[in-house]
């Protein structure tokens, strides 16, 4: 035991160096044997892995979740400049929904226009308000134009920028609006991207109410709200107003006639429909050719009520006619 | 031969086992690994390279089989390959024992260096002797450079947290035996 244990003489005896050597050529043996059939000391290595690295499961999995939460922080700190980012991409959002509200706006004026231009049957006769005999129960305005100008009973009026209110008596040379504002006004109105008919009641308060809609969940505020023409007092797609939820968490309606300065309303002529009295003729299939008289007539018939206007007689009468003509054809 | 029972012979080997067992499992965690990197340190290598030049007696070659065969197996490597090249690196430092206890650090870090280097190339030879597909050179010696480097603050490691030492002249163990 007095020998140097550390001593080279230790580590090169030969038969450690035999061992050793053996060791290495085992080794490499099994290098060789690896290349050659690999499969099955592939078999033997999955068997270790699957030995091994599930036992170290419970180590793993802490370290993971800690590196996971340092990943997460890192992303933490990137949020200042996302909120930053964030913050000028709103500021452009909110110049463009400004600019978006406006088109929306004036498209909505124009198509109004069009509608009173195009459709000839809407022809306006312009009014001046001679009186704005608005009073807390009672909202109301007096126009210069009365019955000798042919404004009628209910007709729709109009300033430029939306609907303000109908007719509702009319005098020899005035007429009285009764404006949507009244408690006595009821509009049936469409409420516009989801097409929700719902009924427009004043309250005498400067937002009338939005009743009886038919899914509130559907409208927002900020719809827009139009005549729906039901009815059929009133014509429909005029501009009324936008949607907005008041004070009392009720929907009303945001007028958009600038109710401020009423000075020249439009009178909007419209007409009354046309009573279905005839429960409708036999539908035949098309007709031959040995009655040529009788597609003469209806076509004349058909043609009469634009030429003749707004005679309501007229109009019945021709209606009439071409219903037993093509009751006569059919037979 | 008694004193290969001694309990702190034992006590280095099962600290160098769980050393060895801490290096893989940091190897096996999902860290990093992205296609492209470079390669970091081979540790395990520098662990024994270190224990071996420090203290052979503690490193007996059956331990340093089993360490490096197991990575060889979990790692993925071919089997027996690196590990018979280990066990001939560790046995030439082993041989010069005698030797490498006069050196100082600067000359046993380049003598390190230089066992890895040829390391790596008959590592590379043998991989192209058997045709086998292997990472690129560049990538390989990286990892041997990286190795190069970490390989003091491995030592010192060992030296200051572990106190593995060479023994110095006359030093005795505490049966007053010559080391």
């Amino acid at each position: 035991m007095a020998k140097i244990r550390t001593g080279p003489e230790e580590y090169s005896r030969p038969l450690r160096r035999l061992l050793v050597g053996l060791l290495v050529l085992l080794l490499l043996g099994l290098f060789l044997l690896w290349r050659i059939d690999s499969p099955r000391v592939e078999r033997f290595r999955a068997a270790l892995v699957d030995a091994v690295v599930p036992n170290m499961e419970w180590a793993l999995v802490p370290v993971r979740k800690a590196m996971g939460m340092v990943e997460d922080f890192q992303s933490y700190t990137r949020i200042y400049e996302q909120n930053q980012e964030l913050k000028r991409e709103l500021q452009k959002m909110i110049a463009w929904k400004e600019a978006a509200r406006q088109l929306g706006e004036q498209n909505a004026r124009l198509l109004d226009l069009n509608k009173v231009r195009l459709d000839p049957q809407l022809t306006f006769i312009t009014g001046q308000v001679l009186a704005d005999s608005g009073s807390p129960f009672r909202q109301s305005v007096l126009l210069n134009v009365g019955a000798r100008d042919g404004i009628r009973d209910g007709w729709a009026c109009m300033d430029g920028l939306g609907f303000v209110g109908r007719i509702s008596g009319v005098g020899e040379r005035t007429s009285r609006v009764i404006l949507v504002t009244d408690s006595n006004s009821r509009i049936p109105v469409t409420v516009q991207p989801a097409g929700q008919k719902a009924l427009l009641s004043g309250d005498n308060s400067p937002l009338p109410l939005l009743e009886f809609v038919e899914t509130a969940d559907e409208v927002a505020p900020g719809d827009r709200v139009v005549t729906s023409g039901d009815g059929g007092v009133l014509p429909a797609g005029l501009l009324v107003g936008q949607v907005v939820r008041g004070a009392d968490k009720r929907l009303r309606v945001v007028l958009s006639a600038d109710y401020q300065r009423l000075e020249f309303l439009r009178v909007l002529r419209s007409h009354e429909l046309e009573p279905l009295t005839d429960p409708g003729g036999l539908v035949a299939p098309p007709l031959l050719p040995s009655t040529p008289s009788a597609e003469v007539d209806d076509e004349g018939a058909a043609a009469a009520p634009p030429v003749e206007g707004g005679g309501d007689v007229g109009d019945a009468g021709s209606g009439d006619a071409e219903g037993q003509g093509a009751g006569a054809g059919g037979d | 031969m008694i004193g290969l029972w001694r309990a702190e012979h034992w006590g280095y080997r099962a600290l160098f086992l769980g050393l060895a067992v801490l290096v893989l499992f940091i190897r096996l965690l999902p860290l990093g690994g992205d296609p492209g990197a470079f390669p970091g340190p081979d540790l395990m290598l520098c662990l024994i390279m270190a224990w071996v030049m420090r203290r052979p007696d503690f490193m007996p070659v059956g331990l340093v089989v089993l360490v490096v065969l197991v990575e060889d197996l979990i790692l993925l490597r071919p089997p027996g390959l690196w590990t018979a090249l280990v066990v001939l690196a560790t046995e030439f430092i082993r041989s010069r024992a005698a030797l490498t206890r006069e050196l100082n650090f600067v000359v046993e870090w380049l003598l390190v260096t230089g066992l890895m280097v040829a390391m790596l190339l008959t590592y590379r030879l043998v991989f192209a002797l058997a045709l086998l597909p292997q990472p690129g050179f560049g990538y390989a010696v990286v990892q041997v450079l990286w190795s190069a480097v970490a390989y003091p603050f491995v030592v010192g490691a060992s030296r200051l947290v572990l106190d593995l030492r060479k023994p110095a002249t006359g030093e005795t163990d505490d049966y007053g035996r010559r080391l």
